[in-house]
């Protein structure tokens, strides 16, 4: 009824359910700067997907895949393999199994790093995110039909949701699809008894949870946690939740760009992809980036919560799904486009792929206030 | 930094943009938005119910518009008024007067009785009457003003006393006061003369309406009413003595009615106990359809009169057509209640609609712009040549827009703090306030005797001698003849230049927003700038270029004819001529720059620098050609969320007066001097300022002459 009144309100009608909000960062989510305070494990181009092998950690970094041995000092990651893709997804299974989703579309496995196999999948995939289940099954996130995991922005600005989740047997090699209809799933982690996966649903800035032996005609789609103030990208297990990495902030102005759909064509169509007004990894590197009015520095100094396109936010998750505590990189830091994180011993690690860096924080940072 | 490839693609403009921009050019959307901010709006509502009742009225009853008809609507009307103008002064001071019909009814028996009953002549018995009705409202103001008691009960008890006494007067005494024969030429002039052809009763309207009117808003007394009835507490504590203005808005209010029932009695002689009931209600439901605010502070004459003739041609226009009993009132109610809702809705929204209507932005089309890529080989490349640049007075200062030097070498800047600021040369390292201004010290000339002037957004253009007295040079222009509000008051003068004879040329960057406003301005547009004149021989101010875009810098060629002058949002330099063969000719000397220009100033070499205070973005540029999107994006999200012009990187380059870009000069790292408004040229030097920045920068130029300054380039030697 008073949705009505207020509809009679001087023609605002339409208008005034067309206002942008995005949710604010507040509770769990409270900000802080312990990403920018975190210890830095490893600096390299574009750091991505994290994995753990034995006493080493994996990482990503564009075609190549770098190794790093945890705990020795002052350590640098050796490279130890090269593919002719960009690698865009990457996961370990603990126990010398490997697996690696490649920007083309390939995804190859193997029980050590070599001796390397190829998973042909009969559908077009585009590996966002992988996650070892029981013994030789291989769970992946496909992000989009049309796109290349490295053009999610196209993803996002053509407003797709072509996403879907899949089961590989590794012996035979055969896949079987979950869910499709997702929009950009960007992580996956299969929930502790391993009937279900944990899938971040990106565009729609929301996890869901998909039995593990559903299809896509069964359905079973479980929104768990919602409304997000920022896009969900990888999902790690941590002993008593989840960790959850958050590539990139909402903005009312990146929401407003969204729903234009003349501006989102033009900008598509004469516009490199870097200098779009869409969520970023990293931002304020070119003038030729579009600039928000509150992101102005004055006096020399940029505001810690100017809005900006990039951010640095890694979520720690409950084992019931809600938000327990959070790790920040504000607008006027740089550790932002936190797209993968990982737990090691009473530390966590996330890759900053916006600021060129591998963190580590301690866990107990993320528990009480 | 990648390169800016595809954005030199698609630059062909689509019929549909055309019509974008022809549509955004001519629309009324501007002009709506600026009717709005009209006070006279409120009237507007009003105004159009009365034209509505009385072509309602005057198509339904056949003998509405006979004369017989308008001069006793007239006659009534003035008698009313007077009640409606009573209401209307307590509402303005933000009280009610409910005791306002039996206070006319009061001075009806009042009148009625000292003239048949006790013979007064009238010179005393008026007075008396009017001062009876006045002491009533001194009860109320003393109760309600001083006593602070609450103004409805307090009023609505007077009501009731007041009518008792009406009645007991009139039961007691009715045939004395109703029969009166005396024969008084001036009496039947009250009720039936006329003076050039109005009735009295109407002209003494016209009369009064006019007086209270230039009281209310012309007057000491008035303003005061009204920032009591706006704001008590503010009012309050401004110092104001509200108790006293309260009281003595009932006083007037008393009155005002004493006059109104002196005039009813005399028209109608009528000494019965009916006379004035419910007239309050009619008075408030006057008051209120005008659109005088039940809250306070918003009210007016005219609003009161109009107010006035609806009601009194809805009731008297229901009365003739017989509409059954009763109904009469069930209408009134009615439209009590409409007008205390539309009061309430107006109030609360009016702003709301404004905000909405009022930012329009404009089709802006620029061309794709030049690269500005290390490797691009264009004027504009990226260097990093002001790296090394040397910081004065870093933390000590913020906001130096423009930055000046004089003969002796001292640094002179301004502060948004408004102040100008004075580092001592040589070596800039002591400083002090030089004068103290106000607003936003922008752009500054030394002018041939050494004062030096100030573009002070906020306030106008203004002068400090080299004895630190600061004076106003002027702070208005002549009104643009087409333009719907007052342009009038210079809002944000921003930089000036000084001809050879004496006038200063400057530039006023918007006339639709306040300093603290650019960025609207800038999301709007539009050429909402100009470029005016001070001639100091005649005193006179002129705005000589209109309808320009974010005019930003102004500075004099060597000619002594022309200047050059930067459109900030329209990235271009152009050049104008005051003088000379070409006199009033336009030229565009610099266009599709990379960036938004700033100032420009003189360069040693002959040539002129300019300040890119921002880069443009390819997705700010395509913004700027649809302006629907940018209406919707102001409409929608909050002013921080907006897309701005990128004004953390800029530049600063050299052109010559054919438009060619010698070199660039810019900070890769944007760490030593992020941004510039401005630069100028002294001693082989470059001297940076920045309007967000919080120091000045210091540049050695390469081969530049060690000995010239702006001084001697403009008034040759030392006087």
């Amino acid at each position: 009824m008073s949705g009505h009144l207020q509809k009679l309100r001087f023609r605002r009608g339409a208008e005034a359910t067309r206002v942008v909000t995005v949710p604010p960062m507040d509770g769990a989510l409270k900000p802080n700067q312990y990403l920018d305070d975190a210890q830095v494990v490893a600096r390299q181009e574009r750091p991505d997907n994290l994995a753990r092998d034995g006493d080493r950690l994996l990482f990503s970094s564009g075609p190549i895949l770098y190794a790093l041995k945890m705990g020795a000092a002052a350590e640098s990651a050796t490279e130890v393999a090269r593919f002719d893709s960009e690698i865009a997804a990457l996961a370990s299974d603990g126990a010398g199994g490997y697996a690696i989703g490649l920007d083309n579309g390939e995804i190859r496995f193997g029980a050590a790093l070599s001796g390397v196999r190829s998973i042909k999948p009969d559908a077009p995939l585009a590996p966002t995110a992988l996650a070892f289940g029981a013994p030789g099954r291989l769970y992946v996130c496909s992000g989009s039909v049309t796109n290349r995991p490295s053009d999610w922005k196209r993803d996002l600005v053509e407003r797709n949701a072509s996403g879907s989740v899949w089961s590989f047997d590794l012996s035979s090699g055969r896949g079987a699809c979950l869910a499709e209809g997702l929009a950009f799933p960007y992580g996956i982690a299969p929930t502790e008894d391993g009937e279900a996966l944990l899938v971040a649903e990106s565009w729609r800035h929301r996890l869901v949870l998909i039995g593990a032996r559903s299809s896509p005609k069964t359905g079973g789609r479980e929104t768990v946690l919602d409304d997000l103030p920022g896009y969900p990208a990888r999902i790690a297990a941590a002993p008593d939740g989840y960790w959850l990495a958050i590539f990139a902030p909402r903005g009312q102005l990146i929401e407003f760009v969204l729903r234009e759909s003349e501006y989102r064509r033009r900008m598509m169509e004469t516009i490199a992809p870097e200098f779009w007004m869409v969520p970023a990894l990293s931002s304020g590197r070119s003038f030729l980036e579009p600039l928000q009015l509150g992101a102005i520095r004055t006096m020399g100094a940029l505001k810690a919560w100017a809005p900006t396109r990039s951010y640095g936010l890694l979520v720690h998750l409950d084992d019931r799904f809600r938000p327990t505590g959070s790790a920040h990189s504000r607008a006027n830091g740089s550790r932002h486009g936190i797209t993968s994180c990982l737990q090691w011993g009473d530390r966590v690690l996330a890759a900053s792929k916006g600021g060129n860096l591998v963190l580590s924080l301690g866990v107990d940072q993320f528990l009480g206030d | 930094m990648t390169s800016a490839g595809k954005t030199t693609t698609s630059d062909e403009i689509s019929l549909g943009e055309q019509f974008t921009a022809w549509w955004h050019r001519w629309a009324p959307t501007k002009i709506l938005g600026e009717i709005l901010t009209k006070r006279w709006i409120d009237n507007l509502v009003p105004m159009v119910g009365l034209v509505v009742v009385i072509a309602v009225f005057g198509s339904l009853i056949s003998e509405f518009f006979t004369p017989s008809a308008i001069a006793n609507s007239t006659r009534q009307l003035g008698e009313f008024s007077f009640v409606v103008l009573a209401m209307m002064i307590v509402m303005l001071a933000g009280g009610i007067d409910l005791s306002v019909g039996s206070n006319f009814a009061l001075a009806n028996i009042a009148a009625l009785g000292a003239f048949n009953w006790l013979g007064w002549p009238l010179w005393v018995a008026i007075p008396a009457v009017v001062a009876l009705s006045a002491g009533v409202g001194l009860v109320n103001g003393v109760l309600i003003g001083y006593l602070r008691l609450r103004a409805f009960i307090t009023t609505l008890v007077t009501m009731i006393v007041v009518r008792a006494v009406v009645e007991s007067v009139t039961l007691n005494f009715g045939p004395q006061i109703s029969a009166g024969d005396v024969d008084s030429p001036a009496w039947t002039f009250l009720s039936e003369g006329q003076i050039a052809g109005i009735p009295f009763s109407f002209a003494l309207l016209l009369l009064f309406a006019v007086a209270i009117h230039a009281l209310l808003t012309r007057s000491r007394p008035g303003w005061r009413l009204t920032a009591v009835g706006g704001s008590r507490r503010a009012a309050h504590n401004a110092g104001l003595p509200v108790r006293r203005i309260v009281a003595s808005t009932y006083v007037v209010s008393g009155a005002l009615v004493g006059i109104g029932g002196v005039l009813y009695a005399a028209r109608l002689g009528n000494g019965g106990n009916t006379v004035g009931v419910g007239l309050e209600a009619l008075a408030l439901t006057a008051a209120l359809l005008g659109g005088n605010s039940l809250g306070g502070g918003r009210g007016s004459v005219v609003k009161s009169v109009v107010g006035a003739v609806i009601v009194l041609t809805i009731s008297n226009g229901l009365v003739r057509l017989s509409v059954p009993q009763g109904l009469p009132a069930i209408v009134m109610g009615a439209m009590l209640l409409l007008s205390v809702a539309i009061d309430i809705k107006w109030l609360k929204n009016r702003h709301k609609l404004l905000a909405d209507v009022y930012v329009s932005p404009g089709y802006n089309y620029l061309p794709p712009p030049p690269s500005c890529e290390p490797d691009s080989g264009t004027p504009y490349a990226l260097n990093d040549r002001l790296r090394d640049v040397e910081v004065i007075g870093k933390g000590e200062i913020e906001s130096p827009e423009d930055v000046i030097l004089d003969r002796d070498d001292h640094l002179y800047c301004g502060t948004r703090h408004g102040d100008i600021v004075r580092f001592f040369g040589p070596d800039h390292k002591r400083s002090e306030v030089f004068a103290h201004i106000g607003g936003q010290p922008l752009g500054l000339a030394f002018d041939r005797a050494g004062n030096l002037l100030v573009c002070d957004g906020g306030m106008g253009l203004y002068m400090v001698t080299p004895e630190r007295e600061v004076r106003v040079v002027t702070d208005e222009t002549n009104r643009s003849r087409w333009s719907m509000t007052d342009d009038s008051r210079l809002r944000l003068a921003d930089d000036l230049d000084i001809a050879a004879d004496g006038c200063i040329y400057f530039s006023e960057a918007t006339t639709r927003y306040e300093m603290h406003e650019w960025a609207i301005d800038g999301h709007e547009s539009r050429p909402n700038g100009r470029i005016i004149r001070y001639d100091p021989r005649s005193g006179s101010t002129r705005t000589v270029i209109p309808g320009l875009m974010f005019p930003n810098g102004i500075c004099m060629t060597h000619d002594g004819q022309s200047f050059l002058y930067a459109e900030t949002y329209a990235c271009r330099v152009s050049r104008y001529w005051f003088d000379g063969p070409k006199a009033g000719a336009i030229e565009k000397v610099v266009v599709n720059l990379p960036g938004f220009p700033d100032n420009i100033n003189r360069a040693s070499d002959g040539n002129f620098w300019l300040a890119l205070v921002g880069m443009r973005s390819p997705a700010h540029d395509l913004a700027l050609r649809m302006p629907g999107f940018r209406k919707r994006m102001s409409r929608d999200i909050a002013a921080d969320e907006w897309m701005a012009p990128n004004i953390n990187t800029g530049c600063v380059v050299k052109f010559d007066l054919t438009g060619r870009i010698v070199e660039s000069l810019w900070d890769l790292g944007g760490e030593n001097h992020p941004m510039i408004t401005s630069m100028r040229e002294h001693r082989g030097y470059l001297y940076l300022g920045g309007i967000s920045n919080n120091r000045i920068g210091k540049y050695r130029i390469p081969g530049a002459d060690p000995d010239w300054t702006g001084q001697d380039s403009y008034w040759r030697s030392r006087k």
